[in-house]
């Protein structure tokens, strides 16, 4: 394992093994093994510059390093894509 | 049939029997979901999470935990910053078991809770 990515949705997030060689495409199909959604319907968003990454990119031509955090979006009902929707633990915490 | 012929065919069987094994170790590539006090998930590789002592235990005891056959262990006690901090670090050390030398960052205001957590995990 050359480096992890953290998948983000909601209150999930996957830790992903991957190589910087690999595509965004790549990274979909594993996550299609974890959460049966295919690869078509899912959206990968480097949340340090908010930018989607495309399939046929290498994860290094997109800036994608080690331990980044990358939300996914899954297409919806309508066919268009959700927003992007991570939830924060403090969302929750009584103050 | 031409012997041409065969031997492509039977290449062909070939290609297609390893495509299938290469799929069936993906999917098999078992993972673990690891839950926070605020009910937050983290789905880790189960390599990573055996770097816990304490993790490793409970999905490997025989028949005792039902942690060890769903492979979802819940942490009533650990928050979720604390938590994606551990599992950051069970990737971590594995890079660096491979010889990846790195610093693991841990900032000042996690320390304590992280300590405590470490203790419990065994890690």
């Amino acid at each position: 394992m050359a480096m992890y990515i953290r998948v983000k949705r909601m209150k999930t997030t996957y830790f992903i093994q991957c190589d910087p060689t690999e595509t965004a495409l790549d990274v979909k199909q594993k996550l299609f093994a974890l959460i049966e959604q295919p690869v078509s319907n899912q959206r990968l968003v480097l949340m340090s510059t908010e930018e989607i990454l495309e399939d046929s990119k290498s994860l290094a031509d997109q800036k994608v390093e080690n331990d980044a955090v990358v939300a996914l979006t899954l297409r919806k009902d309508d066919n268009e894509f959700e927003d992007v929707n991570i939830a924060q633990p403090t969302d929750f915490s009584i103050s | 049939m031409t012997k041409g012929a065969e031997k492509k065919q039977r290449k062909a069987k070939a290609v297609a029997e390893k495509k299938e094994t290469t799929t069936t170790t993906t999917t098999m590539r078992e993972t673990v979901k690891l839950i926070s006090m605020e009910g937050f998930e983290f789905v880790i590789d189960r390599e990573a999470a055996m770097v816990s002592h304490t993790i490793r235990s409970m999905l490997t005891s025989p028949g005792g935990f039902s942690e060890s056959k769903d492979g979802v262990v819940t942490f009533p006690d650990i928050s979720t910053p604390i938590l994606e901090k551990i599992c950051q670090y069970f990737y971590w050390s594995l890079q660096y078991s491979r010889g990846k030398e790195t610093e693991f960052h841990i900032e000042p205001e996690l320390t304590l809770e992280l300590m405590m957590a470490a203790n419990y995990l065994h890690t």
